[in-house]
C-alpha cells in the first residue's frame, strides 16, 4: 500500500527473482527467505516480510515452487518451498536477462557521463 | 488461476492462516532470543510481518474472479442503499420511468411503422421501383406494361421482379351475406419472389396471376383465416365468392406476414389477372401504358448494389420513353428502399419518417430533463455522502471502486426505472395502437413489443444510468479528501452549485423547447379545424358501399343507384342525397387524370397536365355545401345518351381559361379519349386532400355518364338535424333495396375528415406533443424547485449571518430570487434559440407564421411565471430563517 505502483511493479518481477535464487541452496519456510534475502544483500533489500507470501503463492501457481508442511529448526510446523525443475530455468532466464539489463544500463550511464564531461 | 483453485480457496486461505502464524511464531522466538519481552517481541513481529488480513486479502483475490465478485457485491450494496432511501429511490425511478416510457412508446411506434420486420427472405435486398414524370413527385405505381418490360429486361441486376395491386372485395361462403376484404393482386413470382412460405396449402406458382380470369385461387392471410375460418385447417379446398366470381381457397400464409405495407393488414391474395374478373375491369385498360395502379418491388441479385440497379432503371426508363412516346414520355424510374414506401410516398420529405424523427427527438428531450433530475438528486445525496465516501477511502478504498460503486447505483436506479418504464411504453403503445383510425379498412399498426424495442429501451436506460451517475460520481473522485474532512461534514459546498445551475438551466430551456413545439401543433390542429375547407362538413352522413361486390356488372350496379337515391330522398330529415367516388381526405383513391384542353397553350417542353376530378350526382353540390359560381349543375338529362359535360373547380379555370368564360369550353380526358366534356359550370374551390397550401385544378362528370368501372361509391346525405341518428334508418333503406349489400364507413363527414389523410394525424400530433411538453414542464418545476430548495437549505447558516448583521428579510428574498431568476432566465433564452433554430429545421412539416410569436411568447411567460413560485417557496423559507437558530445548528 505504502509504495507506489511503478515502485511495486518493479520490485514483483526482482522479489520473485530473488526467492527462487534463495531456494536454489536448498528448500526453506518463508522466515528463513525473508531473512536470507535481507542479509545477503546486507539489508540494502529491505523486503516488508508481508509481500513475501503472495509471492510464494504465485510462484507455485505458476509452478516454479512446490511446497510442503515440515518442522522449523527450532521444531515448529512451518511451510516448505522447493524449487521445481521449472523454476530453475525460469532462475536461468530471469538472471540472464537481469544481468543484460544492468549491463545496458551500466553502458547507458557510462555514455551518460562521458556525455557529461 | 484455476476453476479448482477457486473452489479450494476457502481451504487454502485456512492454510495460510496457518503459514503466517508460523511466521509470526518464529519471528517471536527469534525476538525473545535477542533480548525482547515476549509481548515487545510479538508486536515487533507483527511490524515486521504486516497486516496479515490485507496479504491473505492478495492471496485469496489471486484465486478469485475479482470483478465478478465485486460487481456482485456492489450490487447488493447498492441495493441496501437505496432500501435506506425508499423516497428518494422512487422519485429517481419514477422519474427515469416517466423519461424511458415516453421514448419507449414513440420508439414502438416508429419502429411498428418504419423498421419491423416485414417477415419476407432478406428484406434489405428488396427494393421498391418509383416511377415520375420528370419534373414531378415520384409515385410508387406502375402500369402492367411497365412492370413486363422491368420483368424481361432487367435480369441481370434482379433475380426476381414482382407486382401487386390493392383491392376491396365481397368475400362470401355460398348463400351468405358477402363480408369485405382486403385483397392484394399478387403477380404469380410473388410469394417466391419474396421468400414467403405457405403455413397451409400451396402458394401461387410463377404461371398464375398472368392471363385474365384464368385462374379463380386464392390464398388467404393468417389473421383472416384465424378471424372468420376459426383456424380451421380443412380450408384448403373450400369454394367461396369473392364479388360473385367462384374461388377456391389454395393456402394460407404465415402468422408474420401481413403483405408490404406496414400499416394495412391484406386478408386475401389473389393471382393479379383475376382482378380483370372480379373487378370487371376491362383488359385494354388493365393493361394500358399508362393505367399505373401497381406497385412493383424486385430483389436485388447477388453481388449488385442499388446503385448498379438505379443506373439499369434509368436505361430502361429511357427505351421506354423512345418506344413508347405518348405514354411513356418524361418518364424516369428509380429504386427506393422498401421501407421508404411504407404508408407514404417517396417524397423526399416524408412526413412519417419527419414525424417520426421529431418525436423521438421531443421524447429524447423529456429523457434528458428526466436524467438531469435524478443527476441533481443524486448529486445532492452525493454531497450528503462525501464524508462516508471519503472515510471509506482513507480505509483503504481504491478511488476507482467508490466510483464504480456511484455508478452501479445509478445504473441500478436507471434499471429499475427502466423496467417501470418499459411496461408504461407497452402501456402507451398499446394506447397508441388501439386509437380509434375512424375507418372499416383493415387498418391496424402493430405497435407490438419486438427485441427492437426491448434491445432500444435497454439501451436508453443504461446510458440514462451512466449519465446521471458519472457527474456525482467524478466530482467525487476529484474531491479533496482533507477538504471534506475538515470541513466538518458539511461537504465540499461551493463547486457543485454553478454545474447544479447549469443543469436546471438546460432543464427550462429543454422545457420551453417542449412546449413551444407542442404549442404550435396544438394551434395547427385548431386551425385546420377551423379552416375553410370550401364545403360544409356539419350535417352530413356519409357511407360506402359497392354493388361489385354482389356480383352486380356496370349497367346493373347503375340501376341500383338510381333506384336507391330516390328511396333515400324520401326518409324525413334527409334533405338531399348523393352519390360520389371521392369523399375529402377519403382513404381510397380518387379520380386522377391528364386532360388535353382545346384553345390552352400549353407551356412548351412539358407533358399533358394532370388534373384529379369526381363522379357525382345530380345533388352533390347542395349536399356538400359547396356553392356552384357560374353556369348550371348536373340533371338527370346528361346521360350517357347525351353531350358529355363537366363543372370545373375555380381553380381550373383560372388556370387554363384565365380572364375567359369557362362555360361552353370543352377538354378531353386521357382515359375518354372519344368523349370530349363540354364545360357547363363553375364551383368554387373545396380541399379534397391536404389541409393547407394552394387548392389545385378539380372537376367534377356526372355519374351516368361514367358508372363504368365506378361501382365502389360513397352515398352522402346532407339532413336536417343529427346525421349519426338517421343511420340505422339509412341502413334500413339499403337493406330493402339489396338485402346482401355490405354498406361499411358510416360516419359523418365530420368524422370522415379525422381520416389518417385529414385531421387524425394533426390530433395525434397535438396530442402526443401535448403530453409531452405537459411533462417536461413539470420535470423542470421539480427541478429548479429542488435545486433552490438545496441551496437555501445549505446557505441557512450563511443567511442566519446575514441576519445577525442587520440584512432585511426582503434582502434575503431578493438574494435567493435572485439567484432562481438568473437559472430561470438564461435557460428561457437558450430555450428560445433552440425553438427557433428547431422550428426553422421543419418549416416543411408546418409552415410557422408571424402569429406564431405570440403563443411561443405565452408559453415562455407561463414557464416563467410558473418558475417564479417554484421560486417562491424556498426563498420563503430563507425569509423566515430565524437568525439564532440558524447560527446554533452547527
Amino acid at each position: 500500500m505504502g509504495r507506489s505502483k511503478k515502485e511495486q511493479e518493479l520490485l514483483l518481477g526482482t522479489l520473485d527473482m530473488l526467492i527462487l535464487r534463495t531456494l536454489v541452496m536448498g528448500p526453506a519456510h518463508g522466515h528463513t527467505i525473508a531473512h536470507v534475502i535481507e542479509h545477503t544483500s546486507e539489508d540494502v533489500l529491505q523486503i516488508e516480510q508481508g509481500s513475501l507470501y503472495p509471492a510464494l503463492h504465485r510462484l507455485e501457481d505458476r509452478g516454479w515452487v512446490s511446497s510442503y508442511w515440515g518442522a522449523s529448526e527450532n521444531n515448529r510446523k512451518a511451510r516448505f518451498y522447493k524449487l521445481t525443475a521449472a523454476g530453475r530455468k525460469q532462475l536461468k532466464v530471469e538472471t540472464h536477462r537481469w544481468s543484460e539489463m544492468v549491463g545496458a544500463i551500466g553502458r547507458v550511464l557510462t555514455n551518460a557521463r562521458r556525455a557529461e564531461d | 488461476m484455476s476453476l479448482r483453485r477457486y473452489f479450494r480457496r476457502r481451504q487454502w486461505d485456512e492454510e495460510r492462516v496457518r503459514e503466517l502464524e508460523a511466521h509470526l511464531a518464529q519471528e517471536t522466538d527469534d525476538n525473545v532470543a535477542r533480548g525482547m519481552t515476549p509481548e515487545e517481541a510479538r508486536r515487533r513481529a507483527y511490524m515486521k510481518l504486516g497486516n496479515p488480513t490485507i496479504i491473505r486479502e492478495e492471496i485469496w483475490k489471486m484465486n478469485s474472479f475479482v470483478s465478478v465478485e465485486d460487481l456482485g457485491r456492489d450490487i447488493r450494496y447498492a441495493f441496501r442503499q437505496l432500501k435506506h432511501s425508499p423516497g428518494f429511490a422512487a422519485i429517481a425511478i419514477v422519474t427515469l420511468a416517466l423519461g424511458i416510457g415516453v421514448n419507449t412508446a414513440i420508439f414502438s411506434v416508429a419502429n411498428g411503422l418504419l423498421f419491423s420486420s416485414l417477415h419476407i427472405r432478406q428484406e434489405s435486398r428488396v427494393i421498391e421501383v418509383g416511377w415520375r414524370q420528370k419534373g414531378l413527385s415520384w409515385q410508387p405505381t406502375l402500369s402492367l406494361p411497365e412492370f413486363r418490360a422491368l420483368e424481361s429486361q432487367t435480369g441481370d441486376v434482379f433475380s426476381d421482379v414482382v407486382a401487386d395491386q390493392y383491392g376491396l372485395d365481397g368475400l362470401s361462403m355460398e348463400g351468405a351475406k358477402p363480408a369485405r376484404t382486403f385483397t392484394d393482386y399478387v403477380s404469380g413470382n410473388y410469394f417466391e419472389g419474396l421468400g414467403v412460405q405457405p403455413l397451409l396449402g400451396r402458394v401461387f406458382t410463377s404461371t398464375e396471376g398472368m392471363t385474365p380470369g384464368a385462374d379463380p385461387v386464392m390464398v388467404l392471410s393468417y389473421g383472416y383465416w384465424k378471424e372468420h375460418f376459426a383456424g380451421d385447417p380443412a380450408v384448403i379446398g373450400r369454394r367461396v365468392m369473392l364479388d360473385s366470381n367462384p374461388m377456391t381457397i389454395i393456402g394460407v400464409t404465415p402468422q408474420g406476414y401481413r403483405g408490404l405495407n406496414t400499416a394495412l393488414a391484406v386478408q386475401a391474395f389473389v393471382p393479379l389477372a383475376m382482378i380483370v374478373s372480379i373487378e370487371s375491369q376491362p383488359v385494354a385498360d388493365w393493361d394500358k401504358e399508362d393505367a399505373r395502379g401497381m406497385r412493383v418491388y424486385a430483389r436485388l441479385k447477388p453481388g449488385v448494389t442499388e446503385k448498379q440497379a438505379s443506373a439499369r432503371l434509368a436505361v430502361l426508363a429511357r427505351r421506354l420513353a423512345t418506344e413508347q412516346p405518348r405514354a411513356e414520355k418524361d418518364t424516369e424510374l428509380q429504386p427506393f428502399p422498401i421501407y421508404a414506401g411504407r404508408n407514404a410516398g417517396f417524397d423526399p420529405d416524408n412526413t412519417t419518417g419527419t414525424v417520426a424523427a421529431l418525436f423521438l427527438g421531443l421524447a429524447g428531450l423529456v429523457l434528458l430533463l428526466a436524467c438531469v433530475n435524478v443527476a441533481n438528486l443524486l448529486l445532492v445525496r452525493a454531497t450528503v455522502r462525501e464524508r462516508e465516501m471519503v472515510i471509506r477511502s482513507a480505509l483503504g478504498a481504491a478511488r476507482f471502486r467508490l466510483i464504480r460503486q456511484m455508478l452501479t447505483e445509478s445504473i441500478l436506479l436507471a434499471l429499475c426505472g427502466g423496467a417501470a418504464g418499459i411496461g408504461l411504453g407497452v402501456w402507451g403503445s398499446d394506447l397508441l395502437g388501439s386509437a380509434n383510425l375512424q375507418t372499416d379498412l383493415p387498418l391496424s399498426f402493430n405497435f407490438g413489443f419486438d427485441w427492437h424495442v426491448f434491445a432500444f429501451s435497454s439501451a436508453v436506460a443504461v446510458v440514462a444510468g451512466a449519465l446521471v451517475g458519472i457527474v456525482p460520481a467524478l466530482r467525487l473522485a476529484r474531491a479533496n479528501m482533507n477538504l471534506v474532512l475538515r470541513e466538518g461534514g458539511r461537504g465540499v459546498a461551493g463547486g457543485g452549485h454553478k454545474f447544479r445551475d447549469a443543469l436546471v438551466t438546460i432543464q427550462v430551456g429543454s422545457a420551453l423547447v417542449l412546449l413551444i413545439i407542442a404549442g404550435l401543433f396544438t394551434r395547427r390542429l385548431v386551425e385546420s379545424e377551423h379552416a375553410d375547407l370550401g364545403f360544409d362538413s356539419t350535417r352530413v352522413l356519409t357511407m360506402m358501399m359497392d354493388p361489385g361486390e354482389i356480383g352486380y356488372n356496370d349497367p346493373r350496379a347503375r340501376d341500383f343507384y338510381r333506384d336507391l337515391l330516390p328511396r333515400m330522398r324520401a326518409i324525413p330529415g334527409v334533405e338531399s342525397a348523393t352519390t360520389a367516388v371521392s369523399i375529402p381526405m377519403g382513404l381510397l383513391d380518387q379520380g386522377t387524370d391528364t386532360v388535353t384542353i382545346s384553345g390552352y397553350q400549353q407551356p412548351p417542353g412539358q407533358s399533358l397536365p394532370t388534373v384529379d376530378y369526381n363522379v357525382i350526382g345530380t345533388d352533390y353540390f347542395p349536399t356538400l355545401g359547396i356553392p356552384l359560381e357560374r353556369g348550371r349543375s348536373f340533371t338527370d338529362a346528361d346521360d350517357e345518351k347525351s353531350l358529355y359535360v363537366a363543372i370545373v373547380s375555380e381553380a381550373m379555370a383560372k388556370k387554363f381559361w384565365a380572364n375567359q368564360d369557362p362555360v361552353g369550353r370543352q377538354f378531353t380526358m386521357s382515359s375518354d379519349a372519344g368523349h370530349p366534356l363540354q364545360v357547363v359550370g363553375v364551383a368554387k374551390d373545396a380541399r379534397y386532400h391536404g389541409l393547407r397550401g394552394a387548392i389545385g385544378p378539380y372537376f367534377y362528370v356526372p355519374f351516368p355518364q361514367h358508372y363504368a368501372q365506378n361501382s365502389l361509391l360513397a352515398l352522402e346525405l346532407r339532413t336536417g338535424s343529427d346525421p349519426a341518428g338517421m343511420i340505422p334508418e339509412v341502413e334500413r333503406a339499403i337493406r330493402d333495396v339489396s338485402p346482401n349489400l355490405p354498406v361499411f364507413e358510416v360516419k359523418t363527414l365530420h368524422q370522415a375528415l379525422y381520416s389518417p389523410n385529414g385531421l387524425l394525424l394533426f390530433e395525434v400530433v397535438a396530442s402526443l406533443a401535448g403530453i409531452i411538453g405537459t411533462l417536461g414542464l413539470v420535470l423542470a418545476i421539480v427541478g429548479v424547485y429542488g435545486v433552490l430548495s438545496y441551496v437555501v437549505s445549505q446557505r441557512t447558516r450563511e443567511i442566519g449571518v446575514r441576519m445577525a448583521l442587520g440584512a432585511a428579510r426582503g434582502d434575503i428574498l431578493k438574494i435567493v430570487y435572485r439567484q432562481g431568476m438568473w437559472i430561470v432566465g438564461i435557460g428561457l433564452v437558450l430555450g428560445l434559440g433552440a425553438s427557433y433554430g428547431l422550428v426553422r429545421l421543419l418549416h416543411s412539416m408546418m409552415a410557422v407564421s408571424r402569429g406564431d410569436l405570440v403563443p411561443c411568447l405565452g408559453v415562455s411567460t407561463a414557464l416563467a411565471a410558473i418558475a417564479m413560485v417554484a421560486c417562491y417557496i424556498p426563498a420563503r423559507r430563507a425569509m423566515l430563517v430565524e437568525p439564532m437558530q440558524a447560527l446554533r445548528m452547527e
